[in-house]
C-alpha cells in the first residue's frame, strides 16, 4: 500500500511537472528574451497574382493576430524575391477586421515572391509562417472590361458609321442649337459697336476634355471674329492653354486671310490661382466691357462671379460647360448656355462639315442604346422582381453584367 | 499678440475690404488687390510646380543614385520642344508636345468618361421599379423617366416636335428641377463664406465680436 | 509635314491610350502621360510667366493707363519666385517649399488665402443678384427653377421646418425637409444622370473625332 502510495504520489508530481514544464513551455511561445508578451502571430497567408494586370501587382491577404486589435500598433509586411532575403515593403494598421489585404504593385513581373506578415506591439514583434511563392504574370486583355470595349464598339461603330455614311453625300438631320445659332450674331454686335468679343475657356489645363472641347470652338469663333475684322480678348489661367490658343487663332486668321490682323497678346496668361485669375477677369470686364462673353469650358465656383459681372457690364453671354453644378448658374445668368454634351458638339455643330455632323447622329445611337437599355433593364428586372418571372432572369443578368464596371 | 500676427490680420483685412469693394465698383483698391493677387500667385503657382514637378518628378527620379529612371527624359524633351515656339524658324516643332497632349487627353478620357458618366449612370437605372414602399416606386418610375425624357431633349436627329417634342419639353422640366435643385443647395453654403468673411472682420480684425 | 506630324502623333497617342483600358501591357501608360503632362506643364509656364511679364513691362514702358498697378504685379510676382525658388527660411533642399514656417507659406497664408477667401465669399452677393434675375418667372421652365430651388433652399434652414411643421405625419413627405431630400433623390437625380450620360457619349464623339484626325481646329485647320 505504501509503495502504491508512493506510486501514485510519484505519478502526481511527475504529472504536475510535467504540466508546468507545458505551461512553461507555452509561456516561453509567448515571452521573449527580456521577458515581454510577444503578440500572436497572423495566419493563413493567402498570396496571387493579381488579375488583369501587367504582371507588377500581386495581392496578399491574411487572417488577423489573435490579438488584434487589442494593443496592436500594425502589421508589416515582408517580401522576399526568389532565394534572397525578406525585407519589409509595408506596413498595415489594425482595424480590428478579421482579416486583412494588401495590394503590392512593385513587383517585377516574372519574378517569385514569398511573403511573411509580423505583427508588431509594445512586446515586440511576432512573424507568421512564410507564404507560398508566387509569380507576377501579365495578361493580354482584361476580361474584366468586356462589356465596355463591346457597348465602346458599338458607340464607337455608330459614330464611325454615320461619319461614312456623311462621307458618301446621304444629308443628315441635325437641330437647332439655339446658344450656337447666336454665336455669329452675337460676334456681329461686338463688331457694331466696336468693341471686344471675351473668351474665357474654363480654368483647367489642357488634360481636361472640356478645354479641349473650349478650343475646338475657338477656332471656329475666331474664324467668325477674323471674317467680322472684329477683336478677341482671351486672358488664361493656364500657360499650356495660351500655347494652344494662340496657335488656335493664329490659324483661324490666316485661314481668313488676315494674318496681319493677328497679335500674340490676344491670348495672354493672367495666373494659374483660379480666384486670382476671376479677379483680374473681372478687372478686364468692366474695364474693356467686352460686348460679347463667351465661358466655355470647365468652371467652378467662379462662373457664377463671372456671369454676373458680365450681366452688369451689359454683353450678351453665352456659355457651355459639362459640370452639372455650374450649369443652373450659368442657365440663371447667361443668354444662352450648352448644357452638357452641347458643348462637345458645338465645334463639329459650328464646322457645317457634313462629316463632322455624322458623329452627332453618332452620339445620338448611343443616347438610344443608353434608352433602350435602361427600359429592358427596368421591366426585366422589375418582372423577376416583383413576379418571380424567372423566365427573363437571363435578361435581368444580362442587362445587369452590360452595364457593370468591376 | 506679436507684431507680424497683427500686421496679417491688418494686411488680410485690407484684402478682403478692397474685394468687397468691388461689388461698389471698380476702384483704386480693388485694382491693388488685384495686382498683388495676380503677381503673388502666379509666382506661387510656379514655385510650387518648379519644386513638385520639375524638381520632384524629373530631376530627383533621373539623378536617384539607387534607381535612375530614363522616362522623364521623354517629358522634358516635349517640354523643350514647346519653347521652340519662341523662334519663328522652328516654332512649328511647338506642335508636337500640343498634339501629344491633345491626343492623350482624348484617348485617356474617353473611356473615363463613358464608364463613369454613361456606363455607370445607366446602370443606376436600372432597378427594380416594384420594390420598396409606395414612396420608393414613385421614386424609381421618375428617375427612369426623368432620366428617358432627358435624353430625348439631348437629341440632335430629330426636331422637338409632336410626340417627340413633349417628351423633350418634360426633359427640359427634369433639367429645370435639377438646376433648381443645385441652385438652392448652394446658395446657404454661398451666404456662409460671406459670414465667414464678416466674421473675421468685425472678429479678429476690429475685436467687435467676442 | 508640318501639319501631318501632329495629326500622326494625335491618332497614335490617343489610340494608345484608348487601348490601355483594356491591355494590361499597356495599362501604365496613363501614368506616364500625367508625369509628362506635369513636366511640359512647367516648361509652358516659363512661357505663360514670360508673357506676364512681357505684357506688365510694355505697359509700365509705355506708360498706359493703371501702368503703376503692373508694378505692383511684377513685384509680387518677383518676390515670390525669389523667396520660393530660393527656398528662403526653408532648411534643406529636400524639405517641401511649402513647409508651415516657409516664407512662401506665410506669403500664402497672409496674402493668397484672404483674397481668395474673400473672392469666394462674393459669391453670396452674386447668388442673390442671380437669383432676384432668374426668379422672375417670365415662363414655365423658369417658374420650376424657382420652385425647386425655394424647396430645397428653405428645407436645409429650420425655417423650413416651421412652416411645414404641421402637416400630419401619414403626409410628411410634404413637410419640407422631407420634401427637399425626395427632390434630390428623384427628379434631380434624373436630370444629372441624363446630363451625364450625354456628356459620355458627347466625350467619346469628339475624342473619336481628334484621333481620327477629322478635327484639327488645335492645329487651325480641317483640311484632310
Amino acid at each position: 500500500m505504501i509503495f502504491g502510495k508512493s506510486l501514485y504520489c510519484s505519478f502526481i508530481i511527475i504529472a504536475c511537472f510535467f504540466t508546468v514544464a507545458t505551461a512553461q513551455n507555452e509561456a516561453v511561445a509567448t515571452v521573449d528574451s527580456v521577458g515581454q508578451i510577444l503578440p500572436q502571430p497572423p495566419g493563413n497567408i493567402i498570396v496571387a497574382d493579381h488579375k488583369y494586370d501587367n504582371g507588377g501587382i500581386i495581392d496578399i491577404a491574411w487572417d488577423r493576430s489573435p490579438d488584434d486589435p487589442l494593443g496592436i500598433d500594425g502589421y508589416n509586411i515582408y517580401r522576399a524575391c526568389g532565394d534572397g532575403d525578406f525585407e519589409i515593403v509595408a506596413f498595415v494598421l489594425p482595424g480590428g477586421m478579421e482579416s486583412y489585404s494588401f495590394i503590392d504593385d512593385k513587383v517585377e513581373r516574372g519574378e517569385s515572391y514569398r511573403y511573411k506578415i509580423s505583427v508588431i506591439s509594445s512586446g515586440g514583434e511576432s512573424f507568421s509562417e512564410s507564404s507560398v511563392s508566387v509569380r507576377g504574370d501579365w495578361e493580354f486583355f482584361d476580361l474584366d472590361k468586356l462589356n465596355i470595349l463591346i457597348l465602346g464598339i458599338i458607340v464607337c461603330g455608330s459614330v464611325i458609321g454615320f461619319i461614312f455614311t456623311a462621307r458618301a453625300g446621304r444629308k443628315l438631320f441635325i437641330r437647332k442649337i439655339s446658344g450656337l445659332e447666336a454665336l455669329e450674331e452675337a460676334v456681329g454686335r461686338a463688331t457694331e459697336m466696336g468693341r471686344p468679343i471675351l473668351f474665357i475657356p474654363g480654368i483647367l489645363d489642357m488634360d481636361d476634355v472640356q478645354t479641349l472641347a473650349a478650343i475646338t470652338i475657338l477656332a471656329r469663333v475666331s474664324r467668325i471674329v477674323a471674317d467680322y475684322d472684329s477683336k478677341i480678348e482671351m486672358p488664361v489661367s493656364r500657360s499650356l492653354v495660351m500655347t494652344t490658343a494662340r496657335e488656335t487663332i493664329k490659324n483661324s486668321y490666316l485661314a481668313a486671310g488676315r494674318p496681319d490682323a493677328y497679335y500674340d497678346d490676344m491670348v495672354h496668361y493672367v495666373t494659374d490661382e483660379q480666384f486670382g485669375y476671376v479677379a483680374a477677369v473681372n478687372g478686364i470686364m468692366v474695364r474693356d466691357k467686352p460686348a460679347t462673353c463667351l465661358y466655355l469650358g470647365a468652371f467652378f465656383a467662379e462662373s457664377l462671379i463671372l456671369a454676373e459681372t458680365g450681366n452688369y457690364i451689359g454683353a450678351i453671354q453665352i456659355a457651355g460647360t459639362a459640370r452639372p453644378g455650374q450649369l443652373p448658374f450659368f442657365v440663371a445668368a447667361c443668354d444662352y448656355t450648352l448644357i452638357g454634351e452641347e458643348l462637345f458638339a458645338a465645334s463639329a455643330y459650328l464646322s457645317g462639315d457634313p462629316k463632322q455632323l455624322g458623329s452627332l447622329k453618332g452620339q445620338d445611337v448611343g443616347k438610344f442604346v443608353a434608352m433602350a437599355a435602361m427600359i429592358i433593364g427596368t421591366l426585366a428586372v422589375t418582372v423577376v422582381s416583383a413576379w418571380q418571372f424567372k423566365f427573363f432572369g437571363w435578361l435581368s443578368d444580362l442587362m445587369y453584367s452590360m452595364f457593370s464596371t468591376n | 499678440m506679436g507684431f507680424w500676427e497683427q500686421f496679417g490680420i491688418w494686411l488680410a483685412a485690407l484684402f478682403t475690404i478692397g474685394i468687397i469693394s468691388f461689388l461698389y465698383k471698380d476702384n483704386v483698391l480693388y485694382k491693388a488687390c488685384e495686382a498683388i493677387f495676380v503677381g503673388v500667385s502666379a509666382g506661387y503657382w510656379f514655385v510650387v510646380y518648379y519644386w513638385d514637378m520639375l524638381y520632384k518628378k524629373f530631376y530627383q527620379q533621373v539623378t536617384d543614385p539607387v534607381n535612375p529612371e530614363w522616362y522623364p527624359w521623354l517629358g522634358v524633351i516635349l517640354g523643350v520642344l514647346m519653347l521652340t515656339r519662341l523662334s519663328n524658324k522652328i516654332g512649328w516643332l511647338s506642335r508636337w508636345p500640343l498634339a501629344f497632349v491633345v491626343g492623350a487627353t482624348a484617348g485617356l478620357y474617353m473611356m473615363v468618361y463613358f464608364v463613369s458618366n454613361a456606363i455607370v449612370q445607366i446602370q443606376g437605372t436600372i432597378v427594380p421599379l416594384a420594390e420598396g414602399t409606395a414612396g420608393d416606386i414613385i421614386a424609381n418610375i421618375l428617375v427612369a423617366a426623368g432620366t428617358f425624357c432627358g435624353l430625348i431633349y439631348f437629341f440632335f436627329s430629330k426636331e422637338h416636335r409632336g410626340a417627340f417634342g413633349g417628351a423633350a419639353k418634360i426633359g427640359i422640366w427634369f433639367l429645370m428641377i435639377t438646376f433648381g435643385a443645385s441652385f438652392g443647395y448652394t446658395v446657404m453654403s454661398r451666404m456662409s463664406l460671406m459670414i465667414g468673411r464678416i466674421d473675421f472682420l468685425f472678429g479678429r480684425w476690429l475685436e467687435l465680436i467676442p | 509635314m508640318k501639319r501631318t506630324i501632329p495629326v500622326i502623333i494625335v491618332s497614335v497617342v490617343g489610340t494608345v491610350l484608348v487601348l490601355s483600358v483594356f491591355f494590361p501591357p499597356v495599362q501604365t501608360m496613363g501614368e506616364d502621360f500625367s508625369l509628362f503632362f506635369d513636366i511640359i506643364a512647367v516648361f509652358a509656364f516659363f512661357l505663360g510667366g514670360g508673357n506676364l511679364v512681357r505684357i506688365h513691362l510694355v505697359k509700365i514702358y509705355r506708360k498706359r493707363p493703371d501702368w503703376g498697378f503692373s508694378v505692383v504685379t511684377l513685384v509680387g510676382f518677383f518676390v515670390t519666385l525669389l523667396v520660393g525658388l530660393g527656398k528662403l527660411s526653408v532648411t534643406g533642399v529636400t524639405a517641401s517649399v511649402t513647409a508651415p514656417d516657409s516664407f512662401l507659406q506665410t506669403i500664402f497664408v497672409n496674402i493668397i488665402t484672404p483674397l481668395s477667401s474673400t473672392m469666394y465669399a462674393l459669391l453670396a452677393f452674386y447668388v442673390a443678384s442671380a437669383s432676384y434675375r432668374a426668379f422672375r418667372a417670365k415662363n414655365r421652365e423658369a417658374t420650376i427653377l424657382l420652385i425647386a430651388a425655394f424647396i430645397i433652399l428653405l428645407g436645409r434652414t429650420p425655417l423650413g421646418m416651421k412652416l411645414t411643421g404641421w402637416i400630419p405625419e401619414w403626409l410628411s413627405i410634404l413637410q419640407i425637409p422631407n420634401l427637399a431630400v425626395w427632390i434630390m433623390n428623384a427628379p434631380n437625380l434624373a436630370g444629372q444622370r441624363a446630363i451625364l450620360i450625354g456628356v459620355g457619349l458627347g466625350v467619346v464623339a469628339m475624342s473619336l473625332r481628334l484621333i481620327l484626325g477629322m478635327d484639327r481646329t488645335y492645329l487651325g485647320s480641317d483640311n484632310d
